[in-house]
């Protein structure tokens, strides 16, 4: 039923006219939330236009209408909302200046949620360049949360998918307006036609805005009409509102148990090699982790059962290929084990892939924490973590099996030295930094977390001292040491996850999370 | 099946398509499916005395969606956030469902009958032990006017104790009292075409964006005028402005004198209209020549040139607004700010003409209608109790002897409360209003309460922390499940209309006042041949013609054709429904003499200053998210989600000085009490030395700290300033928390 506007547009079909007229005395026009006397939808966009919002922040007095329409038009709880209402001020008193932002979907030009999806669910519209969501493709892996540095897709934990504001697509269809441009009671929002190439022209000064993330992460379209009245210093007034964020267990497990695993079958790999021994019972236990691994991670969906379909956009999406290059991962590692149990030959040469699956996968999905949404988490230090961790869960889980003092030693000293001096100079680099959120990831660490964080290093620092301490050992000191590199793993991952600060347009004073 | 369900659920089989599927509605548009309706009734909304046209759309015996009424004059189809999430109000978990009476301590469930017997015995009891006058009984600005003008009767000449006031004493009386004094009547003389018309408007603590969202249409529709605000808070409003006057705590009134001086000396006013229309000029000159320019800087802190220019804007203006509520009303000067202010209108001749008017904007959405008909601070009909002739002519259309009618009124609220402190007020009718949260140094509210022999509550919520104390509550239905009228800032009368039937044996308050005089005995005397809210309409029509609220050429029929129309509206009127009605446009006034009294006011400083123990200054008020108690928004999840808790906005110097940061947790201090637990902000947006705390949340109830002084006039408290200090809260160092 569902034709693309532009079919429907080229077809003639009444549904979309392709010059709309708006009689706001027309009982169609009206909606929800009152009419939009006066406002008139423009011509459906030309080739190289889209659709965008324009905000006239001198006119916005904060009143939330647009929020409320919007969650009546889209039939949203409370806890979601898809227009939101941010406040940022500035100056000093009586000179003090506040205005507000109201700001749904930018429908940005080069919409990061879209591109990370890894089951294509997001398009971005051939005719309005409405970037649209289907709640049918998704399955609810909130990669896009991250990816979109606005907050603009939000998870709905009652439908297990992700929602997002879409101008009202189906309202534009019809000639009607937006919800929130006909809630608005001081016409503060218009929809407007805007060309691409000037866009990209002009968009530095027109899109950007205080308060809101840098236009630049995805080429946003909305126009934003300054207040002449802004002061240098006007600012997000929730700049100071520091919570951590949702642990997403299943991805704590999930990454550690992987490096965990594949630190474990480079380790059989390379004793194979080095040795010519095979580790039979190892390999069996470290595919038992990868697969736990794997099972954990589908617990992060809000809809398990279509797990399979995240493979589908490989070639786009970072999260597609850490789901491909881990399952190609698994299977290798199947066979591996099974080559060692039967002792066949090309063990190793299955064994070598599994190593490459396994790092590459590795690779990918400490990329695809490298967002625009997750400051703290964009930067190269994301991937040092993650390759680290395989390296010290790795040479631990081979000293276990080598037994004597030796390289295995040798690499697991080195690897936790480097993860101590890898997370204090990261530690560094954020308190440094003149991004608000990754300071507010420092401020969190060391206020609310700090507990997490000194456990986090205690442990490390034990395992480090037990690896100094007890030379010779048997292999009970041998699985302490994986014990307590692997629970100091387990905290830093956990506290890489409610550490991060999201970038966010500014929201209200108060959070009503903290209720 | 249920565990079936759970599985589809969690493994991603169910999306929840079917609830969040959208189709198109021949009303609202493309929507999301279930908020669409079979039936869209048409009503007025039940928050703020704007008086927005609503549509309510019903489906399945429920409230599904609401729009602002595209064709309401008022609104023209917009709402605010209170507006757009009212139909939430009406299954909220909190409505209060059945009677409860209290039995061995605890409130247990009773049948109707019972309920209305042990309200009528109890009161009697009372009454029969310590006089007729033992009974007070407080309402609200809540009911519609048929109720209202039902319970006046009711309680004067039923129940028979004049000790009757309500809620809009808390809010209104003091416009009310000013208007009386200066024009000879109650009733804001503009409209709200003149915000449109206006060409410089001046608002004096009214925080219109934040309480009256919808107005603001009208000054963005205003392309030609210069808006000045005067608040000692940068509100939402403030930020409108084109000139902003950032004055201090209460210095209103000498801002507005040393305007009038201005005026004055520089010959703006308008001579033809003071000689012709008004008495008293030569004292008014007199009261102001001490409010010199640096007089009147000293007081209000603005720049001499400011206050000079602001009120050569004024006086020079075509056509001058002024607009007010709760800065100016609610202060023991109230009464003479509002005098002041009528005086600059008036010398200005900025009154009765399109875009002149000093306009009231008032508070509940039928605030107006229990001032025209209530029977509490007047007469009904604007009529005097002092005045005989006006006792005499209500006594004719009642068919009741005239001594019945009381010569003076009774006590007003606060002094209900004070009575019952001392003991002469024994029993209470709470009817709508939720004292505990809303009346000012609690305490003394508490004891009052305490000392009673009977509390009766009714109120559509439940429990709240008024119903909790009571010994009877009373369910009433609310906004959607009753029929009636709404009267608004500008008088215009809008038809309400029940949508749905009330929750579970919730009854109007309508058919709960014809049950208590059918119990007291005076049902027919009273309410002659009366079934439903159009015949107490059609009386009340009767009880109108003639004076200046005059009802008696409206019906219900052309109230709901006409999107509400503005009083008065005579019989034979020859002005069409639906032009704008403006009062006093000829000159005549509703003194004895037709002539408007100029009044000589004189400023005084707040009566609890900022001293060495308490060195801040709190204002209070309101956001817009919530309505008063939040009896009604509390249990509405998108506004609750949006505004969730109070907040303390406090000025950098000062938390530095308290070394306080962001989020933190405080406690805010009076002589009085103390408020608890709340979260800080620290905002440039209030003035060093001046803290705000919003009134709306129980659980950090401003008024544990606000004190007990009243408008020597019109009774109303002096909420907006007491002295306070900030502490922080022990053991709640965690921010976010």
């Amino acid at each position: 039923m569902e034709l693309p506007l532009l079919e429907r547009a080229r077809s003639g079909d009444d549904a979309f006219p392709l010059v709309v007229a708006v009689d706001a005395g027309d009982g169609l026009m009206a909606s929800l939330c009152g009419v939009g006397a006066g406002i008139a939808l423009p011509a459906p966009p030309k080739e190289g236009e889209q659709y965008r919002f324009h905000f006239d922040m001198t006119k916005c007095i904060g009143c939330k209408c647009c929020v409320v329409a919007c969650n009546e038009q889209n039939g949203n709880p409370a806890a979601i909302q898809w227009r939101r209402v941010g406040e940022i001020e500035g100056g000093v008193y009586p000179h003090a200046v506040r205005h507000y932002l109201s700001m749904g979907c930018n429908h940005c030009m080069e919409p990061t949620c879209l591109t990370g999806c890894p089951v294509d669910a997001y398009t971005k519209d051939g005719v309005t360049g409405i970037v649209r969501h289907s709640a049918d493709a998704c399955i609810g892996c909130q990669y896009c949360t991250w990816n979109c540095s606005y907050g603009v897709p939000q998870y709905n934990p009652e439908r297990g998918v992700v929602g997002k504001c879409d101008m009202c697509y189906g309202r534009l269809a019809q000639g009607q307006l937006p919800a929130c441009v006909n809630a608005c009671p001081e016409g503060a929002f218009l929809i407007e036609t805007v060309n691409t190439a000037e866009w990209r022209r002009e968009y530095e000064v027109k899109a950007n805005s205080p308060g809101m993330p840098p236009a630049d992460d995805s080429l946003s379209t909305t126009r934003i009409t300054l207040s002449p009245r802004l002061t240098p210093d006007v600012r997000k007034v929730d700049m100071n509102r520091l919570r951590p964020e949702h642990p997403h267990w299943p991805l704590v497990v999930m990454t550690v148990l992987t490096q965990l695993s594949v630190g474990a079958f480079a380790a059989i790999w390379l004793l194979e090699l080095v040795s010519a021994r095979a580790h039979r019972a190892a390999a069996i236990v470290a595919l038992a982790v990868a697969m736990l691994a794997l099972g954990a991670s589908t617990l992060h969906l809000g809809r398990p059962i279509h797990a399979v379909r995240a493979l589908k956009m490989w070639r786009r999406s970072w999260l597609s290929r850490e789901v491909l290059l881990f399952t190609l991962f698994a299977l290798a590692a199947q066979g591996y084990a099974l080559a060692l149990w039967l002792g066949l030959h090309g063990s190793r040469l299955l064994g070598g892939l599994t190593v490459l699956f396994g790092l590459c996968g590795v690779g990918a999905s400490a990329r695809l924490y490298v967002v625009p949404g997750r400051p703290a988490w964009r930067s190269p230090f994301t991937i040092l973590e993650f390759v680290l961790t395989v390296a010290l869960l790795g040479s631990a889980g081979a000293n276990v099996l080598y037994g004597a003092p030796g390289p295995a030693r040798a690499a697991m000293a080195a690897a936790a030295v480097s993860v101590f001096v890898c997370g204090a100079a990261k530690m560094i680099w954020l308190a440094r930094s003149p991004m608000h959120e990754r300071r507010g990831t420092f401020m969190l660490l060391m206020s609310d977390l700090s507990n997490l964080l000194a456990l986090r290093a205690a442990l490390l620092v034990a395992g480090l001292l037990l690896l100094v301490m007890a030379s010779a050992g048997g292999s009970a000191v041998a699985v302490a040491m994986v014990a307590l590199f692997a629970g100091g793993e387990f905290v830093g991952r956990y506290l890489f996850f409610v550490s991060v600060v999201p970038a966010n347009m500014a929201t209200e004073y108060l959070s009503a999370e903290a209720a | 099946m249920k565990t079936l369900d759970w599985l589809k659920r969690k493994s991603g089989l169910d999306i929840a398509a079917e609830e969040y599927r959208y189709g198109e509605d021949p009303v609202l548009g493309y929507t999301a499916s279930r908020k669409h309706a079979d039936g869209w009734v048409n009503s007025t909304c039940g928050y703020c005395s704007v008086g927005c046209g609503m549509q309510l759309g019903v489906r399945d015996g429920r409230v599904v969606s609401v729009r602002g009424n595209p064709d309401h004059p008022v609104n023209q189809g917009k709402l605010c956030p209170k507006g757009l999430a009212e139909h939430y109000a009406i299954e909220a978990e909190n409505r209060a469902r059945y009677p409860l009476l209290r039995k061995q301590g605890e409130l247990v469930r009773v049948r109707w009958d019972e309920a209305i017997s042990a309200l009528v015995e109890r009161l009697r009891a009372v009454q029969t032990k310590y006089g007729g006058e033992s009974v007070g009984v407080i309402s609200t600005g809540q009911l519609v006017t048929e109720e209202f003008y039902a319970l006046g009767k009711l309680v004067q000449l039923g129940l028979g104790t004049r000790n009757y006031d309500g809620n809009t004493t808390l809010c209104m009386s003091t416009a009310v009292a000013g208007y009386k004094r200066s024009f000879g009547s109650d009733g804001p003389p503009g409209a709200y075409a003149d915000l449109e018309q206006a060409d410089v408007i001046l608002l004096i603590g009214a925080n219109v964006a934040e309480n009256h969202p919808i107005l603001c249409m009208r000054l963005e529709a205003n392309h030609k005028k210069t808006l000045i605000v005067a608040d000692p808070r940068v509100t939402k409003t403030a930020m409108m402005a084109d000139v902003y006057l950032p004055v201090k705590p209460r210095s209103d009134l000498a801002l507005v004198n040393a305007m009038i001086r201005v005026v004055m000396k520089e010959g703006l006013c308008d001579m033809a209209f003071v000689e012709r229309h008004t008495t008293g000029f030569d004292e008014l000159r007199a009261s102001v020549e001490p409010y010199t320019l640096e007089h009147a800087a000293t007081i209000t802190g603005l720049a001499p040139e400011l206050i000079r220019k602001t009120a050569l804007l004024y006086g020079k203006a075509r056509s001058a607004f002024i607009g007010w509520t709760m800065g100016v009303n609610h202060s023991t000067k109230g009464t003479e700010t509002v005098n002041a202010i009528n005086n600059l209108a008036l010398i200005t001749g900025n009154i009765g003409r399109a875009g002149a008017a000093p306009f009231s904007i008032t508070g509940q959405c039928n605030a107006m209608g229990t001032r025209e008909t209530g029977f509490s601070s007047s007469l009904p009909g604007y009529r005097k109790f002092e005045c005989e002739e006006d006792r005499r002519e209500l006594a004719g259309i009642w068919n009741v002897p005239v001594e019945r009618i009381p010569a003076e009124r009774g006590l007003a609220y606060p002094d209900i409360i004070e009575a019952a402190v001392a003991g002469r007020i024994r029993a209470l009718w709470i009817i709508g209003t939720n004292p505990l949260v809303s009346f000012p140094n609690v305490d003394v509210l508490k004891q009052a309460l305490g000392n009673l022999e009977f509390l009766v509550v009714q109120d559509g919520f439940h429990p709240t922390p008024t119903t909790e104390l009571a010994h009877l509550v009373l369910p009433a239905a609310i906004w959607g499940e009753k029929e009636g009228t709404y009267t608004n800032s500008e008088r215009r009368v809008s038809k309400v209309n029940a949508a749905v039937a009330p929750q579970g044996e919730a009854r109007s308050d309508f058919e709960i006042f014809m049950a208590v005089a059918e119990k007291l005995g005076c049902g027919e005397e009273l309410y002659p041949s009366w079934h439903g809210p159009a015949d107490a309409f059609d009386e009340w029509r009767r009880v109108s013609a003639g004076r200046l609220c005059d009802y008696s050429g409206m019906s219900y029929t052309a109230l709901e054709e006409n999107g509400g129309i503005q009083w008065p509206f005579p019989e034979g009127a020859d002005r069409h429904p639906a032009e704008p009605a403006r009062l006093y446009g000829d000159g005549r006034f509703a003194t004895e003499d037709g002539r408007a009294k100029l009044h000589a006011t004189a400023w005084a400083p707040f009566p609890e200053q900022p001293n060495k123990e308490f060195p801040l200054i709190l204002n209070t008020g309101r956001t817009v998210e919530h309505w008063h108690t939040r009896t009604k928004t509390g249990g509405i999840p998108i506004l609750q989600r949006m505004s969730p808790r109070a907040w303390l906005e406090m000025n950098p110097q000062d938390a530095q000085g308290l070394g306080l940061s962001p989020h933190d947790r405080v406690e805010v201090v009076s002589a009085r009490g103390r408020v608890s637990g709340v979260e800080l902000r620290i905002t440039e947006i209030v003035a060093p030395g001046q803290v705000f705390l919003p009134f709306h949340f129980a659980e950090t109830n401003a008024n544990q700290i606000t004190q007990s002084a009243f408008d020597p006039i019109s009774r109303e408290p002096n909420y907006k300033q007491c002295a306070v200090r900030v502490e922080r809260t022990p053991h709640a160092q965690r921010r976010n928390q």
